[in-house]
């Protein structure tokens, strides 16, 4: 139960349970702490010592920025919209196949690829990795530019003494023996997209041209490598539309496809009768995700292993603490460059002159500040007095326009079942009036 | 103020320990990572990292003393902080009246003894004492000017009457004995950065050469055997102590002369002089393992085997097996020394209470390498295949195989200990092969866990050394419970107690290790508190022990817990 943001001007905590007890999350720097009943007693009722102790740990520790500045860091990755076009046509893409609607018309060069590594490689911090992702359309319809670019970035990077990644997201269904090699051989974060088994898969990613199954031509494309996927790391990414009933299903079919890991996506916005959540479909997909969450915790108690990405990359951030005003790199650390060798703040935004940043010529300052300043959670009115605006930042920009009350209730519960599975996770309470802390990992 | 206790919040994830560490672990200017105890170089020896007769030096407000002998000399005055405390009303006028006075406020350079301190001296009670007339014996007093200042109580009423050097008049000043740290346990704000240090010398230079061993941040060795020139020379001479200061550095081909023991005089001669430490302290050797090094140092290559992956799990559920077996050992032998040292001689009380709790800690140690060994088994083969290794070996890997044997602390028991713990033999040996193997299939975890308990087995093995060393002092007679203490008899109802709690015991831990992680610790903590007091296995082992009986433990029919031998080639 979180106190009444009225008396004391904003939700700078959050109680929550576990298992193992009670708990607070300090808001600002996301901080877990475990209480005893006595301090979440203090705590519930708003106690001005509760008050004082969340005033002193919302403070920055070292090495911590405060979350009110905004940053314009180095930008350490970059996305290539390296093709235009798609060999699927799945009614909820947001690239309109690639073409954005005709804001992206011819596929990109190896001129404007190269010029958007080398302004990477130039402006990057050289002690942090830096990271080349892949976009379209689907990417590997434009394989020769793909192979090309990674050989070079990989190169020149290695000349200049930086750790380069790269990542890509694709369909899945074009991957042939030298696509594999090429990912195995970098370390590259492979997502696939995959909504399920056929009968729902094939019906929401169709072919685009000729009938049968993308499925199966997915299975075929990705089997080598998920047999032997060396340096890559192969994950699978499955929208949610409307109507979800449940997860359970879809998740047991991707993996028995031989994917380690699986992350679902609910479709927020897209054309009209794409199957974009509507309000009712927030409760839902909540339930579904935590009995689908519950299901996976048990499973990994026994396998050590969380295959469900949404679930790990929560406790993950948890544990770590992570706290900050944006929800992704969008604009900051994170470009995305159209074929034409603008740059936009997201990859999604493609065409958009209120998220383009300039260009392979040189990023725009201003229009980078403007943007940053505007995203800014604390700039959000809806954001202000919620628990959770440094773990959601009020979600993806491009998705703003569809953030309703049900789809904040919906982030909300998720989060405060993953702070709950995380304590729960991470065994006895430490709280004084409770058992003595976990000693099982140590002897005898 | 409020009275009620501060609210505590216990840090779960990093970004909350974050919060907590970035308040705690600031670095205070002044003080380099160099002050910092894990930095000091002379670690392997119990040197000094800090003077803390540096504290005392600051024992009464606003003022800083050298204490030497039986003098307490005031050597600057807080004059600022006394005018300052008089502004709070802190501070009576009289008092900072004096402050400045000490402080030459007349325009005079007088120095300032302290002659008389009154006050409250810890376990010698109030006194009002005459620092020039402390001396040996102390007839209830303090020993000397130093003992008395560390003996007062902290935060409690002194009163110090101070007179001028060579000069007639006297001033008396009140007030609380310092407290040294502040209220978060960190050095009180009155001392400078570097404060503590400033006494210590600095090594290789003049006095290095025969000051004790306590004033040094670094430490040097007095003993040592000496540089070779061939790598296993025949003459044993070469494995003799000789002084690591001896004047004569000449790398000759027969081995220096030998250390000449307690004989001052006679070590003096041949050590170099201070002026000679200036100029040659570079001719010095580096020592590692005891021994002068005359080129650059490397470690002794493992000369054991790798054994063939596919026997590795053979052998890893063996030396869980002798890690169980020794256990069994050095319990029987810790138990059938004397619990009660009352109405013993200091010395013996001593030397028993150190060994029986030296050898207590080894055997905890072994419990923690069965542990770890099963760490190591679940890691090479994966959980679904792993099963705990619990069961006791029959033989030791001595002697091309030795029965199992728990016996009294007899000196032979002892001496088998040494064996069993001996670097490159014994228990060590097995490692040995182990270590070769996941060095060539293992991974680092697993490489560094089986390093972790080898070094602990050679430190078990000098504890050992030690032991002998306590308990050959005595008759057994004299340390033992019973001269030659007889396994309980059939039926016995305290050993019965003792077997059952130790099979439960070992079931908790198979169950918890098979488990393993989190939800395997409840099992493992079980197993820990079945050994507590006041119920647990060591009260009903000391019950059998007082009865004149060894304590040893029965084999176990149970496929889980059943007797294993060792490999054939192990031993």
């Amino acid at each position: 139960m979180s106190p009444p943001a009225a008396a004391y001007g904003g939700p700078d905590w959050k109680r929550f349970t576990s298992h193992v007890g009670e708990h607070v999350l300090v808001v600002p720097f996301s901080r877990v702490y475990d209480l005893s009943a006595d301090a979440a007693r203090n705590f519930d009722a708003g106690s001005p010592d509760a008050r004082a102790a969340v005033a002193a740990l919302a403070a920055p520790a070292e090495g911590e920025v405060a979350l009110d500045i905004v940053e314009e860091p180095p930008v350490q990755s970059l996305s290539l919209n390296v093709s235009v076009h798609c060999n699927l046509s799945c009614g909820y893409c947001y690239a309109g196949r690639g073409n954005f609607g005709g804001r992206q018309g011819a596929a990109m060069s190896w001129e404007v690829a190269k010029a958007a590594v080398d302004r990477l490689l130039a402006g990057a911090d050289a002690t942090r990795p830096i990271t080349v992702g892949f976009l379209g359309g689907e990417p590997f319809v434009n394989r020769p530019l793909l192979h090309r670019i990674v050989r070079y970035a990989a190169d020149a990077a290695g000349a200049g003494g930086l750790d380069v990644r790269f990542s890509v997201t694709t369909n899945g269904t074009l991957l042939r023996p030298e696509d594999h090699a090429l990912l195995r051989a970098h370390r590259f974060a492979v997502t696939v997209s995959i909504d399920g088994a056929a009968e729902l898969h094939d019906v929401q990613r169709p072919l685009h041209r000729a009938g049968g199954s993308s499925l199966a031509d997915l299975i075929r494309g990705c089997a080598g490598l998920l047999a032997e996927p060396g340096r890559a790391q192969v994950a699978a990414r499955a929208t949610v539309t409307h109507g979800v009933v449940d997860l359970r299903e879809r998740f047991e079919a991707i993996l028995a496809m031989g994917f380690p890991e699986v992350g679902f996506s609910p479709l927020r916005r897209a054309a009209p009768g794409a199957g974009a959540f509507l309000d009712e479909d927030w409760p839902r997909y909540t339930r579904a995700m935590i009995a689908l969450a519950r299901g996976e915790l048990a499973q990994a108690r026994r396998s050590g292993r969380i295959r469900l990405s949404n679930l790990a990359v929560a406790l993950k951030q948890i544990y770590r603490g992570a706290s900050s005003p944006y929800p992704c790199g969008a604009g900051g650390g994170y470009v995305s460059v159209a074929s034409d060798g603008r740059w936009y703040a997201c990859h999604r935004a493609v065409g958009d002159p209120e998220f383009e940043l300039g260009g392979n010529d040189g990023l725009d300052a201003d229009a980078r500040r403007r943007f940053l300043a505007g995203r800014h959670v604390h700039a959000q009115p809806g954001c202000r007095g919620c628990w959770a605006r440094y773990l959601c930042s009020g979600g993806c920009h491009q998705e703003e326009a569809a953030r309703t009350a049900a789809s904040c209730d919906h982030v909300r519960d998720w989060l405060e079942f993953c702070l709950s599975a995380y304590c729960d996770a991470t065994g006895l309470s430490h709280a004084p009036d409770e058992a003595p802390p976990p000693t099982g990992e140590l002897a005898p | 103020m409020s009275t009620t206790p501060p609210m505590k919040l216990l840090p779960r994830n990093a970004a909350a320990f974050r919060a907590g560490s970035g308040r705690e672990a600031r670095l205070a200017a002044g003080n380099p990572v160099s002050t910092r105890l894990e930095s000091g170089v002379g670690n392997c020896f119990p040197g000094l990292e800090c003077d803390v007769r540096n504290l005392d030096r600051r024992f009464f407000p606003f003022l800083e003393v050298d204490i030497i002998d039986n003098f307490i000399i005031v050597a600057a005055v807080d004059l600022n902080g006394a005018e300052r405390s008089l502004a709070v009303g802190d501070l009576p006028e009289a008092a900072a009246e004096t402050y400045r006075r000490l402080a030459g406020g007349g325009g005079e350079n007088i120095t300032w003894l302290v002659t008389r301190l009154k006050g409250h001296f810890g376990p010698m009670g109030e006194l009002d004492l005459e620092v020039g007339a402390l001396s040996t014996p102390s007839n209830g007093r303090p020993v000397d000017a130093w003992t008395a200042v560390r003996l007062l109580d902290e935060d409690s009423e002194v009163e110090l009457t101070l007179r001028p050097y060579r000069r007639t008049g006297t001033l008396v000043l009140k007030g609380r004995r310092a407290r040294y740290l502040d209220g978060n346990g960190a050095l009180a704000a009155m001392f400078q950065a570097g404060e503590l240090t400033q006494s210590l010398c600095s090594p290789w230079t003049h006095d290095f050469r025969d000051c004790g061993c306590f004033y040094w941040a670094s430490n040097h060795p007095d003993i040592v055997t000496p540089v070779r020139l061939a790598a296993e020379p025949a003459d044993p001479a070469w494995n003799r102590h000789v002084d690591w200061l001896r004047s004569e550095r000449s790398m000759a081909a027969a081995p220096p002369p030998p250390d000449q023991g307690r004989d001052t005089n006679a070590r003096r001669l041949l050590q170099m002089d201070h002026y000679e430490i200036n100029h040659a302290w570079q001719s010095l050797h580096i020592v590692l393992e005891g021994r002068e090094q005359g080129t650059p140092y490397v470690p002794r290559a493992p000369k054991a085997e790798a054994l063939d992956p596919g026997r590795l799990e053979e052998y890893l559920r063996y030396v869980a097996g002798v890690e169980l077996a020794v256990m069994h050992e050095y319990l029987a032998a810790a138990y059938s020394l004397r619990a009660d040292v009352t109405g013993l001689s200091p010395g013996l009380a001593d030397d028993i209470r150190a060994a029986r709790s030296e050898i207590m800690r080894v055997a905890i140690g072994e419990m923690t390498h069965i542990r770890a060994v099963n760490d190591v088994l679940a890691s090479w083969l994966g959980r679904a295949r792993y099963q705990p290794a619990l069961q006791v070996s029959r033989t030791l890997p001595l002697g091309g195989g030795t029965q199992v044997r728990p016996q009294a602390a007899l000196p032979a028991a002892i001496d088998r200990f040494i064996d069993i713990e001996r670097p490159s033999a014994g228990v060590d040996g097995l490692y040995a092969r182990i270590l070769a193997t996941l060095e060539k299939h293992g991974t680092d975890e697993q490489e560094q866990m089986v390093r972790r308990i080898m070094a602990e087995g050679e430190e078990h093995q000098q504890t050992f050394e030690f032991i002998k060393v306590w308990l050959g002092r005595h008759a057994p007679v004299d340390y033992l419970v019973a001269a030659n203490p007889p396994v309980p008899p059939d039926g016995h109802a305290g050993h019965t107690a003792v077997q059952s709690t130790y099979q439960g015991i070992l079931e908790l831990l198979y169950d918890g290790y098979l488990t393993g992680g989190i939800n395997g610790a409840q099992s493992v903590n079980g197993a820990r508190m079945a050994m507590l007091p006041p119920n647990g296995l060591a009260a009903q082992a000391q019950a059998v022990a007082a009865e004149g009986l060894l304590v040893v433990f029965d084999p176990i029919d149970d496929p889980r817990f059943v007797p294993i031998d060792a490999p054939q080639d192990a031993v």
